[in-house]
This record gives C-alpha cells, sequence and structure tokens, in this order.
C-alpha cells in the first residue's frame, strides 16, 4: 500500500448520530460554487472561528453513520479548501463514503473513536499498520481496512485518475 | 452452501460461478442509467471525452438517460443542460426518456426493471428496481466507471433479510411500513448491504408498495433492495423487460448477516418528523399540528394506489382554505391511468393542484416554504432546506395521511376519512 499516512489535529468531533453533511455549510449555502465563500459559510453553525483556528493537515472525526441523508458534495470541498486533511468516524453513511472517497478524500471507519480522542488531540492515521493513534495521549485503535478499489481510489488521488490507472 | 439473490446477480454479472459477500469483483452492468443534472451527467460527457478519450459509448442499448429534473425548464440554463443531454444521446444512440415522469418509475415502466439483472444508476434511489428483482444500486460519482468501461469493481455486500408478517390495516400504507422499518431496526441497520425482503407479509403488498419500501432503502444504510418477484412482479417485468434473463431467487439456505421480523398486523400510521429520516414517530402523537402546505409525489410515491386513497379520503371534501396541496403523478403512464379512473377530476375538485411529472417538487427546485411554515409531505426526505427555506419544517407521511391533513390544515390520521 503506498497511501500515505495522515498526521493532525482533531479540528472538531461531529459528535451527532446520522450526521447531515449538509449542515457544515447549512442547506442555504449548499449551491455556492465560489470555494473561499463556501468555506465562510463552513461550520458558522458549530465554531463560528473554525476558519481562524483549522491549521492545514487537520482532521475531522465523527460518530455512527455518519453523512446519513442526501449529502452533497460542497461541504467537505469547504473542508478540504480549509486545510482538513481527513476524516475518521464511527462508521460512514454508504451514499457519502462513496462519494467522498471518489474525490480521493481519505477516510477510515474507526469504532471507538469518540472514546479515542478529543478536540485538539494530535493523532495519527497509519494505513499500513491500520491504527489511529492518539499521539497527545499514547493511546490507539484498530481502523476497519479499505476495500482495495477504495484503496486504489485513494491512492491515485481520486475516481479519475484511479480509472486512468486501472484501465 | 446456499446464496442470496443479490449474490447470484452479482455473480452472473461478474461471469463467475459464485460470488460469496466480502468478495471484491468486476461486474458488468447490465444496464448503466441516469437523469441529467449539472454537475453529474454533463461532467460525465465531458470527462468521457476528454479525460478517457471515449467519442461513442460501445453497445449503447445498455445505457439509458431520463430528463425528469428541472420540467419544464424555467431558464435557458436548465435547457441548455437538456440539449447537451439530448445531443449526447442523439450521438451515442443511447435511448432518452424525457417528459415520461420521474425515471426510477418510468425505469420499470420501460423495461430496466429485468428481474435477475444488474443495474447502476448515481441516485440512490434507483433500488425501487428491486421489487421486479433486479439489483439496482445508486454508486453515485463511481458511475462514471461505469460509462467509461464495461465492468465496475464492486464488492458484493452482505445481506440483511426482512421477513414481513400479516396484513396492513385500511388507512396504513406501505410508506408507513418503511418507516416503521426504519425505527425498528434503526437508520443503521443495513449500512454497506442489500435490505432483503420477504415472508408472508410481502404478497399482501402491492408492487406499486413494495416499489415504495424497496425505493427508501438508503435510509437504513442499505445500498439498495430486493424481493425476491413472485408472479405479480414477474407480470409486471418480464413483458417489458429489454433483456431475456433468468429471475434468480434466494436460496432457502442463504447467509444473512440479520434477519428481522415485522409484523404488518396492527401498524399505526406514523409520521418523520424534521430535520432527518430516521426520526419516525406514531401520527397520532402528531395530529392536530398545523401545516400549510402538502406534496404528494416523489418516486417514492404519487402511484395508483396513492392517487386513489387520496381521492378516496377527499371524495367529496374539500381542502382547508389556504391551504396547498400539490399532488404529482409520478409518471405520465400513472397520470393517464389516474385520469381514466377518475382520481384526478375527484382530486381537482376538492382543491388539489396537480402537476405533470417531474422530480422538481421533491428535491426542492420548486420549494416555496418560507420561514416558520411546514408541510406534510411523500417526498423522499425531510431535511431542513429540502422544500424551501432552512427555517421551515417537512413531515413525511403517506398518501393517504397528507389528503388527512391537507382537509383539515393539520397533521390528521386518515382512517377516519376512509
Amino acid at each position: 500500500m503506498s497511501l500515505k499516512n495522515l498526521r493532525g489535529r482533531v479540528a472538531f468531533i461531529f459528535e451527532e448520530l446520522d450526521f447531515d453533511v449538509d449542515q457544515i455549510v447549512g442547506v442555504k449555502n449548499i449551491k455556492i460554487t465560489d470555494i473561499n465563500e463556501l468555506a465562510d459559510a463552513a461550520m458558522q453553525s458549530y465554531d463560528p472561528d473554525f476558519r481562524a483556528k483549522v491549521k492545514p493537515g487537520d482532521i475531522l472525526v465523527g460518530n455512527h453513520n455518519f453523512g446519513y441523508g442526501h449529502p452533497h458534495y460542497p461541504p467537505m470541498r469547504a473542508m478540504r479548501h480549509l486545510g482538513i486533511t481527513g476524516m475518521v468516524a464511527e462508521s460512514f453513511s454508504p451514499g457519502y463514503w462513496r462519494g467522498e472517497i471518489s474525490m480521493g478524500f481519505p477516510q477510515a471507519s474507526c469504532p471507538g473513536i469518540l472514546g479515542l480522542v478529543q478536540r485538539w488531540d494530535e493523532i495519527e492515521l497509519d494505513w499500513q499498520a491500520g491504527v489511529i493513534r492518539n499521539l497527545t495521549r499514547g493511546t490507539e485503535l484498530p481502523i476497519e481496512p479499505l476495500a482495495l478499489a477504495d484503496q486504489r481510489m485513494l491512492e491515485a488521488g481520486g475516481l479519475v485518475p484511479y480509472l486512468k490507472t486501472y484501465s | 452452501m446456499g446464496y442470496t439473490i443479490a449474490e447470484k446477480i452479482l455473480a452472473r454479472a461478474a461471469g463467475l460461478p459464485h460470488v460469496k459477500a466480502g468478495d471484491e469483483v468486476m461486474a458488468k452492468p447490465d444496464f448503466v442509467i441516469a437523469y441529467d443534472f449539472p454537475g453529474y451527467t454533463d461532467v460525465y460527457f465531458k470527462s468521457m471525452k476528454e479525460d478517457f478519450g471515449i467519442e461513442r459509448v460501445p453497445d449503447p442499448e445498455r445505457y439509458a438517460i431520463f430528463i425528469d429534473h428541472m420540467i419544464p425548464a424555467t431558464s435557458p440554463k436548465e435547457e441548455e443542460l437538456h440539449i447537451i443531454t439530448r445531443n449526447w444521446c442523439a450521438e451515442n444512440k443511447v435511448p432518452l426518456f424525457e417528459r415520461k415522469g420521474i425515471g426510477h418509475q418510468v425505469a420499470a415502466e420501460v423495461g430496466y426493471a429485468t428481474p435477475g439483472a444488474f443495474v447502476v444508476h448515481f441516485d440512490g434511489h434507483v433500488s425501487q428496481l428491486g421489487t421486479f428483482g433486479t439489483l439496482a444500486m445508486g454508486i453515485r460519482r463511481n458511475i462514471l466507471e461505469a460509462f467509461v468501461r464495461e465492468r465496475i469493481s464492486i464488492k458484493v455486500p452482505q445481506t440483511v433479510r426482512v421477513n414481513l408478517r400479516g396484513k396492513l390495516s385500511p388507512g396504513v400504507m406501505a410508506r408507513d411500513v418503511f418507516h416503521h422499518l426504519v425505527r425498528e431496526m434503526g437508520s443503521a441497520s443495513c449500512r454497506f448491504q442489500v435490505l432483503e425482503l420477504g415472508g408472508p407479509g410481502v404478497d399482501s403488498l402491492t408492487t406499486e408498495g413494495l416499489q415504495v419500501i424497496t425505493g427508501l432503502a438508503m435510509f437504513t444504510g442499505a445500498l439498495t433492495a430486493i424481493v425476491n418477484p413472485d408472479k405479480a412482479r414477474l407480470d409486471y417485468a418480464l413483458p417489458r423487460a429489454r433483456i431475456k434473463l433468468d429471475p434468480v431467487y434466494s436460496d432457502e439456505d442463504a447467509t444473512y448477516s440479520a434477519v428481522y421480523d415485522i409484523d404488518l398486523d396492527g401498524l399505526e400510521p406514523v409520521v418523520v418528523i424534521p430535520p432527518t429520516p430516521s426520526n419516525t414517530r406514531n401520527l397520532v402523537d402528531y395530529a392536530g399540528l398545523e401545516v400549510q402546505t402538502g406534496y404528494l409525489g416523489s418516486c417514492a410515491s404519487g402511484r395508483v394506489e396513492d392517487l386513489r386513497i387520496a381521492a378516496q379520503v377527499l371524495r367529496g371534501r374539500q381542502v382547508k382554505p389556504g391551504f396547498q396541496l400539490n399532488i404529482v403523478p409520478t409518471s405520465q403512464e400513472i397520470m393517464a391511468a389516474a385520469a381514466r379512473e377518475g382520481l384526478i377530476e375527484i382530486l381537482v375538485e376538492a382543491g388539489a393542484f396537480i402537476s405533470s411529472s417531474s422530480c422538481d417538487f421533491c428535491f426542492g427546485r420548486i420549494a416555496t416554504m418560507t420561514a416558520g411554515q411546514r408541510a406534510v409531505s411523500t417526498g423522499t426526505l425531510n431535511v431542513r432546506g429540502r422544500m424551501g427555506s432552512p427555517d421551515s419544517e417537512i413531515y413525511l407521511c403517506s398518501a393517504a395521511s397528507v389528503a388527512a391533513s391537507a382537509i383539515e390544515g393539520a397533521i390528521a390520521d386518515p382512517r377516519k376519512y376512509l
């Protein structure tokens, strides 16, 4: 596997079950296409200072069935623009999972993640070892292995480069 | 060792003697279907040409495109998208279905719900073709793989079996059954799996009712839903089928990851309160809550049986003055059948506004609610802003419940009007 490990702070923990990602930017902003405008709208309901606090390399954490509903692409586009490089959740909703993996956005399911980390802890997503490490606290938990196609899509950097690589 | 219907369909599609849940295979979809939508089909068509050098799809009969959103177009930009779609289909000789109704319903009407077939779409509500023993999955942007290659990579999903028992009481509909399933089993109960419906209770449901349940499967986390098709479903699907395949069925000793028994006897009407499709409640607990608008339609409801029960509720009665009842038959075929049966006349005389088949009321293009307003809806989703202002509220319920609520201007139990 040539997937690059991620290392960064936990920028936010979405504790809500069945979290609807559209809420990240708010439904009224979902059709905004300008990435700066979208990024300004992101997280306003959760932490209005998010944009000032987040750093490139930061990682998001979610609860069970993250991405439930009819997820759209703009919320995570906004998050990536702000520097978020990956997402770890207790579990993911399939539609959301597929959509973001096809964008080349690294994500891992990690049962127990909510008990492993607190906001702003430094964590490492180690694909080779198959674990999330909490570097702040010196603890770790296993992640669920990726399906081969998902792994290849992340390695390639998204759906289009994946299809070009494996044609 | 037995196999599920999903495993059998994927084995054939992968050209293998058998596959089991967890296997990662390359499978050839029998049909690749999509509707035109900005950022989706227009992007796929462009990417096919520019990224992959595909000027024409081989085997165009494997593809189908529907124009069912933005119907009728209300801006030059919307019409431009439809032109891109029409041109691509004409150049590629790919069948195009325009203004025939909501694609997931029309797909069944025009033969893509072939029992035993494997179908992919980007939209998850295509799962309703599972009513006819078709394995139909929404795979989001990965549909591009199906546009540029013959086969797609897929991990064979596990299956959750739901055995239905008993029979629905009058005024309780398949829509209530589905939301009851979400409440009983949980919004993640079938996550990344196939929801297979079986048991004697399935026979008491209509084909239209099963289309409702299978079509909403994603709200249990399922990749799709499927039914082992009985005679009624085969009688509908086989004469229309575009390809000849033998229907397949789950073996008695197939392996399921979980089995649920759900009783239809005694089931009451339910309502799904905002802001998520996981919030099923008993309708009686919300009866009397004022609502200003109602929507009966979408790929999840709006079929003849929905219009029939709405007409039964509204016959000789009136929609409450000031309440806006929008009724959208799911397809033109359904609209014509409802007209022949006299249902349209009853609904119009009761004060309903009837609109032609389109996805637009459901996905929020026609979205007129302002802050503080509430709707009862048979649409697919009740998230904030789906029908207008993010500060309005949507209560999902059956067609019968929408009709009853229209009379009272408040959430109402349909059973007292039957």
